[in-house]
């Protein structure tokens, strides 16, 4: 299963999002691809989509950024740039279809829609392998390709300490996915069906990565699973926070936020000082009980 | 099992385009395994199909035991039909695929659509079932009309040679061939006008016997294929040649990959291919774009 997750992986850097994913920055310590599977609590069934008016009425996608349509007027080269073709018109029917997200859901309906908007007929839709998880994850992707533009543009992200540049990372990908946030437990328990895990998990892993990788991580060996794991359960647990908060502009889920990073730094700190400590008293009782054996020893 | 087809009947009306091809061609094709010229074999191809019509049904029941039912339902669900939706369906005759498709699309309706999405689809579904054999779309007439399916009118019965179709450019969501591709004379032909009539996006499917790859199993299906299906269609079709026709016609065909590099160059994108039972049945896909 890791297999097509990375092959899923590789044929999007050479697809390459018409040349615009330049960067896919994964840094395991060992092996190059395959993370370990850790259960990611990132997905809770909620059937009933939340009533909640997205309070952030900016268009989700970013023009500057966005997989560019760029219909082919020019006859066919060779079979090789032919599939080319293919993926470049798949991209536009799913670019398209997120317009339609917000009143139809991640449907069927949304890609038929979407494919209509393109001009193409909606029979291709019939040759998506996942139907609507192909339109989440494409939204998945396209939001951590935002992201990954805007850490690269964004200077003073670099004068934040770790705690806080995770924060504000967090914060401005979760506030790609608010005008969506009311089908969005729709998009969740659809990323949560064992058929697209696979791939789910791996775009929530490089999405992790990428956050780590900005706030200046240079770990190795178990520091890395852990640091990657414990930001996963911060995302996720935000991510569903973000689902029943009504509070104007998403205050709450920014304090929450807030709130767990801070707790997960600190418990970090209290982490290293229980070492101390146990190596401390351990050292005592050492002693002690060397002491305390020989005197018994000798009697 | 299957003998769908673009089949021509001695003396009839196509005749004329038969001598007119004849003039630019005159090339040895395969009838089963016998070497007969092209526009003979379109002749003997008739005679096989007029003598299966009736009992078409009911061999391929007992040819695939049942099997082809579930064949037939995997290619509709991988074209995955939407209401509104033209689709062509070449050398349909009897119309199991296209009952299958109707019957789809109607139970997508039946869930309750949206309203916004109900207003985007003036459009109304016709299904064309393209048969160039007049008995086998006769008897695909009765059955709709015991199904059914006679009264809305999204039916479309079409007597048309997959050669040279009767539909204009860029008109048809979709289009399937289910066993009638083995039969055609010429399949590069058969493949562009599919690419003709499909609309920008429109899917082509085709399902049709193949080859088995697997070792012990290969040899099974050999010795299945050449004793017992000739021996069922003497005894219950009376018919021993058509059936015979039938297997060596399948061992003709190109492989899985030789086919899927045909449509290809036919213009299709996306071109794939599912084998079903170890290869016995392969559907191969692609998309127009």
């Amino acid at each position: 299963m890791y297999r097509t997750a990375a092959k899923r992986l590789f044929s999007a850097a050479t697809h390459s999002y018409h040349g615009n994913l330049h960067r896919l920055r994964l840094r395991p310590p060992h092996s190059q691809i395959f993370i370990p599977y850790r259960s990611f609590s990132t997905s809770e069934d909620q059937p009933f989509p939340i009533p909640q008016s997205p309070v952030h009425p900016e268009t989700p996608l970013v023009p500057d950024s966005a997989p560019s349509s760029s219909p082919s007027p020019s006859p066919d080269e060779d079979p090789r740039t032919r599939g080319d073709k293919y993926q470049d018109e798949k991209s536009r029917v799913l670019h398209a279809s997120l317009t339609h997200v917000i009143k139809l859901g991640w449907t069927e309906a949304a890609l038929i829609s979407g494919a209509k908007d393109v001009g193409l007929s909606p029979s291709i839709v019939g040759s998506l392998p996942r139907k609507e998880a192909a339109l989440v994850e494409f939204f998945m992707d396209d939001c951590l390709q935002k992201l990954i533009d805007r850490i690269d543009s964004d200077e003073s992200l670099k004068t934040l300490t770790p705690s806080e540049c995770i924060s504000k990372l967090i914060r401005i990908r979760l506030e790609m996915q608010a005008p969506y946030i009311s089908t969005w437990p729709q998009a969740l328990s659809i990323q949560a069906q064992p058929v697209n895990v696979p791939t789910s998990f791996k775009q929530r892993a490089m999405l992790v990565d990428e956050i780590w990788h900005a706030a200046g991580d240079n770990a190795s060996d178990i520091d890395w699973y852990a640091k990657r794991t414990v930001l996963a359960g911060i995302y996720s647990t935000t991510e569903i926070y973000m689902l029943t908060d009504t509070s104007p502009d998403f205050r709450d889920t920014w304090a929450f936020l807030d709130a767990r990073v801070k707790d997960a730094f600190d418990l970090k700190k209290t982490i290293q000082e229980a070492q101390h400590l146990a190596e401390a008293v351990s050292a005592g009782l050492g002693n002690t009980f060397q002491g305390f054996m020989g005197k018994v020893l000798r009697r | 099992m299957a003998l769908r087809t673009v089949t021509r009947k001695l003396g009839n009306k196509f005749f004329p385009l038969l001598s007119s091809t004849s003039h630019l061609h005159s090339h040895a094709t395969s009838f089963g395994f016998k070497e007969v010229k092209e526009e003979e074999k379109a002749a003997m191809v008739g005679n096989v199909f007029s003598n299966v019509a009736s009992n078409y049904d009911l061999m391929n029941d007992l040819m695939s035991a049942g099997l082809h039912r579930l064949w037939k339902d995997r290619l509709v669900s991988k074209l995955n039909p939407f209401p509104g939706m033209k689709h062509l369906d070449v050398a349909g005759g009897t119309g199991d695929v296209a009952f299958r498709i109707l019957e789809r699309i109607n139970r997508v309706k039946q869930r309750g659509i949206q309203r916004d999405f109900e207003d985007i689809l003036e459009a109304e579904t016709k299904i064309y079932v393209c048969d160039i054999n007049p008995n086998m779309l006769n008897v695909g007439k009765q059955r709709a009309l015991q199904k059914g399916f006679a009264e809305d009118g999204s039916l479309v019965w079409v007597e048309g040679n997959a050669e040279s179709l009767g539909f204009q450019n860029d008109s048809m969501d979709g289009y399937t061939i289910a066993f009638g591709i083995r039969n055609v004379t010429h399949i590069e032909k058969v493949l562009s006008e599919a690419h003709r009539v499909l609309k920008r996006g429109g899917r082509f499917l085709c399902l049709e016997l193949s080859h088995v790859g697997i070792p012990v199993f290969k040899e099974l299906y050999d010795l299945y294929s050449f004793s017992v299906i000739p021996s069922m269609g003497e005894m219950v079709a009376g018919d021993r040649e058509s059936y015979q026709y039938l297997v060596e016609s399948i061992r003709r065909f190109p492989t899985q990959e030789k086919f899927a590099s045909m449509i290809a160059d036919a213009g299709f994108q996306k071109v794939e291919y599912e084998n079903l039972v170890g290869g016995v049945v392969a559907v191969h896909s692609g998309v127009k774009i």
